[in-house]
């Protein structure tokens, strides 16, 4: 009992360390990418979150298409640099997300429907299923939901063929 | 603009900010920036691979709307 007790205390102690850890991270962030806005004339408005022990930003100016780019190439490119600005601030590698005009929240929803209509499958079917390749932001959308159902899933493959495996509840 | 906004991407990324110097060369092509770094940092914007350098052309082309070349140079110091 004890032990569980004390084990408790230590998770939420780090918890708000993270916390902390990865507001700080949201702020670098944030001041990277204002600056940039400044620079070039952009209107946008950024929001900091945490989500799923991310820092997790968000630039919403509505007519910022061009910073997103097809497929998301230079919203890709744009999170990079802002991951590399936290990194050199603070010493240590940063996984923060960025969103742009809500292009990867858009692309979550089609994700998480993905995810439920394979999830369906694998139950009926009782057999594994091996999904189309994917980005590594994309595959742990595809995880996150999934295990929110109750399966299992894994990566396979090297990129850019990685693709996620849903298994059948045993 | 665009030179400033190069500036500020790398500025943000380097140990040695102070050592950033963007000059702007206008040919019959197209623009092309030359990124001047410290040579400490010169690995920095270049990345794994030369991820970090193409993240910076793809992020400058973005805001110019049009290919710019960015070339990187480390700072010749001492000579």
């Amino acid at each position: 009992m004890s032990t569980k007790e004390v084990s408790e205390v230590v998770t939420d102690k780090s918890e708000t360390t993270l916390v902390a850890k990865l507001e700080e991270e949201g702020d670098i962030a944030a001041d990277y990418l204002e600056g940039l806005l400044d620079i070039t004339d952009l209107d946008g408005d950024i929001d900091i979150d945490v989500e799923n022990d991310r820092a997790a930003l968000a630039i919403v100016g509505g007519k910022l298409s061009h910073l997103v780019g097809s497929e998301g190439e230079v919203l890709d490119a744009l999170q990079e640099l802002t991951r590399l600005a936290v990194q050199t601030s603070t010493g240590d590698r940063s996984r923060l997300m960025l969103d742009i005009d809500g292009y990867r929240a858009g692309r979550k929803d089609e994700l998480k429907q993905i995810a439920h209509d394979s999830a369906d499958e694998v139950n009926s079917s009782k057999t594994s299923l091996k999904l189309a390749p994917m980005n590594a932001f994309e595959r742990k959308v595809i995880h996150d939901t999934i295990q929110t159902l109750g399966l299992t899933s894994e990566s396979e493959g090297e990129d850019p063929e990685r693709c996620v495996v849903i298994f059948p509840a045993k | 603009m665009i030179d400033e906004a190069l500036e500020h991407l790398v500025k943000g990324i380097v140990d040695h900010p102070e050592d950033v110097n963007i000059r702007e060369k206008t040919h019959r092509r197209g623009t092309t920036l030359e990124v001047r770094v410290n040579p400490e940092d010169i690995g920095k914007v270049i990345g794994r691979n030369g991820r970090t350098a193409k993240a910076l052309r793809t992020v400058v082309s973005a805001l110019a709307g049009r290919q710019v070349r960015v070339d990187l140079v480390e700072t010749d110091e001492g000579r």
